[in-house]
């Protein structure tokens, strides 16, 4: 092997680009000639340093904004419909009621009815320790499978059985982070408007989390329905969170920005910049809401 | 990718978790600008849910995505080919070396600013292949498919980029 050879080689090596056999030829040659091994540390600082070049991390909006391109996708496929057999088979097989899912129910139809024989036979002894430790069971049971529906149903592409879906959490104990991800993703992307609105009803009173006021904060950005800006500026001013009012000023640059929409988020800046609650009569509570009932919200939703 | 090909659409997000840093950052070595760089990831992405009956399962799911990746890059230059967009790799040159952390070592910092300008001064194909080998870690192989060129040829302009990236840093050294 030559010098020349060598040379024009030590990037390739560098990059781990070689064979073993070239390798081994090029480790041999480097053994034994100073001059290439000189040449390597010169190429090879370079080649670190440039390792060393950092690219900056992309925005926090890449994220939503990838998914919600997705969602948009996904919808714009599911609203060609196709109605050949294998098309409906493949809806069938699409219709996501998981498996698991159904084992779930039927195991727990199973066990009701092992439950209730249970209670019959025992009737006549004394057995209330296990009975109390079975039910605390089936109540885990329940509400696992709650969690379970949530997650399944909240992809699905009917809105009903989004809404469906939202509706569950507020009958779960303790939301996982898992539904609480789902949830604000929802938030963010769901096409349908009522969807987004009920969303936002199940989480305000969850925001005592610190991840979900974070996300409420974030989906100012998001949202371009005046509906869902109006009634988040008043989970804000609810919330007394302050940190909205960078994305509440970069609303108001919005350039078709609803009237009524833009003297709420002025009035919402102004409440929470002076620290006044926004009702006089009670002081916000993480447990409440002063959002009007989903149904009114639906029927302003659809005019 | 086969199962998104199937019609999976969801597993597109898998491939966004796993990749988007990685475009992100081809990107923005060959733009300059990290706002456009995201767009043009979005746009990425969205070639990939649109055309994913052309992806063969061939070859890696990587050298697909710069495949379409220079196609988007190609159309998005050609479009503001009137703006002043091609000077911002350079623009972005003259400021690095500003913002430097002082937790770091001055000297290497300095280095460091220095060989990131030379890069961005080097000519789209250079620098494109050095970001591919050196920070995307392609083996030449890949980097050959993504290029439509041979192996032969991807060693010899890695070779030659190398040497304009030190000809460039030492006149900036200088
Ligand atoms: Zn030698």
């Amino acid at each position: 092997m030559n010098c020349e050879r060598t040379k024009e080689q030590l990037v390739d090596y560098l990059g781990s680009q070689l064979s073993a056999s070239e390798q081994a030829e090029l480790t041999a040659h480097l053994a034994e000639c100073a001059d290439c091994r000189e040449e390597l540390q010169a190429v090879e600082s370079m080649w670190q340093t440039l390792g060393k070049v950092r690219v900056p991390e992309p925005s926090a909006h890449i994220r939503p904004d990838f998914y919600a391109m997705l969602a948009t996708f996904k919808e714009s496929v599911d609203t060609t419909p196709d109605y050949t057999l294998k098309g409906l088979w493949q809806w069938w097989l699409n219709l996501d009621i998981p498996r698991p899912i159904l084992r779930a129910v039927y195991s727990l139809c199973l066990l009701g009815v092992g439950l209730i024989g249970g209670y019959w036979f025992s009737n006549s002894r004394t057995t209330g320790a296990a009975d109390q430790q079975q039910i605390a069971q089936l109540a885990t049971q329940v509400g696992n499978m709650r969690q379970m529906m949530m997650l399944a149903l909240i992809e699905n592409p009917s809105a009903s059985e989004r809404l469906r879906a939202v509706s569950y959490t507020k009958q779960l104990d303790e939301p996982t982070t898992k539904v609480v991800d789902a949830l604000l993703s929802t938030l963010d992307n769901d096409p349908n408007v009522n969807v987004r609105l009920a969303t936002l009803e199940a989480l305000a009173p969850l925001a005592q989390d610190p991840a979900v006021r974070q996300g409420l904060v974030h989906s100012l950005a998001r949202q371009e329905s005046p509906l869902v800006q109006t009634a988040l500026a008043d989970v804000m001013v609810q919330l007394q969170e302050r940190r909205s009012v960078k994305p509440l000023r970069e609303l108001l640059k919005q350039e078709n920005l609803d009237e009524s929409v833009k003297s709420k988020i002025e009035q919402t800046i102004q409440t929470l910049s002076t620290g006044r609650p926004a009702a006089p009569s009670t002081p916000p509570r993480n447990d409440q809401t002063n959002l009007t009932s989903p149904a009114q919200r639906a029927a302003v939703a659809t005019v | 990718m086969l199962r998104v090909k199937a019609g999976d659409v969801d597993r597109m997000g898998l491939l966004f978790e796993r990749y988007h840093r990685q475009l992100f950052g081809f990107l923005y070595h060959m733009l300059g600008r990290a706002d456009a760089s995201e767009d043009l990831v979005q746009n990425v992405f969205y070639r990939m849910l649109k055309y994913r009956h052309t992806f063969t399962g061939e070859g890696e799911f990587r050298t697909w995505m710069y495949h379409l990746a220079r196609n988007v890059l190609a159309d998005y230059i050609k479009k503001n080919r009137h703006d002043r967009h091609h000077t911002d790799v350079a623009d972005m040159a003259e400021h690095l070396g500003g913002g430097r952390r002082a937790d770091e070592d001055l000297e290497k910092d300095q280095e460091v600013a220095q060989l990131h300008q030379a890069l961005a001064q080097l000519s789209p194909e250079n620098r494109e292949i050095l970001v591919l080998s050196r920070f995307q870690e392609m083996k030449y192989a890949q980097i050959a498919q993504v290029l439509n060129t041979t192996e032969g040829a991807v060693k010899v302009r890695v070779h030659r980029a190398m040497n304009e990236l030190k000809t460039t840093y030492l006149r900036i050294e200088n």
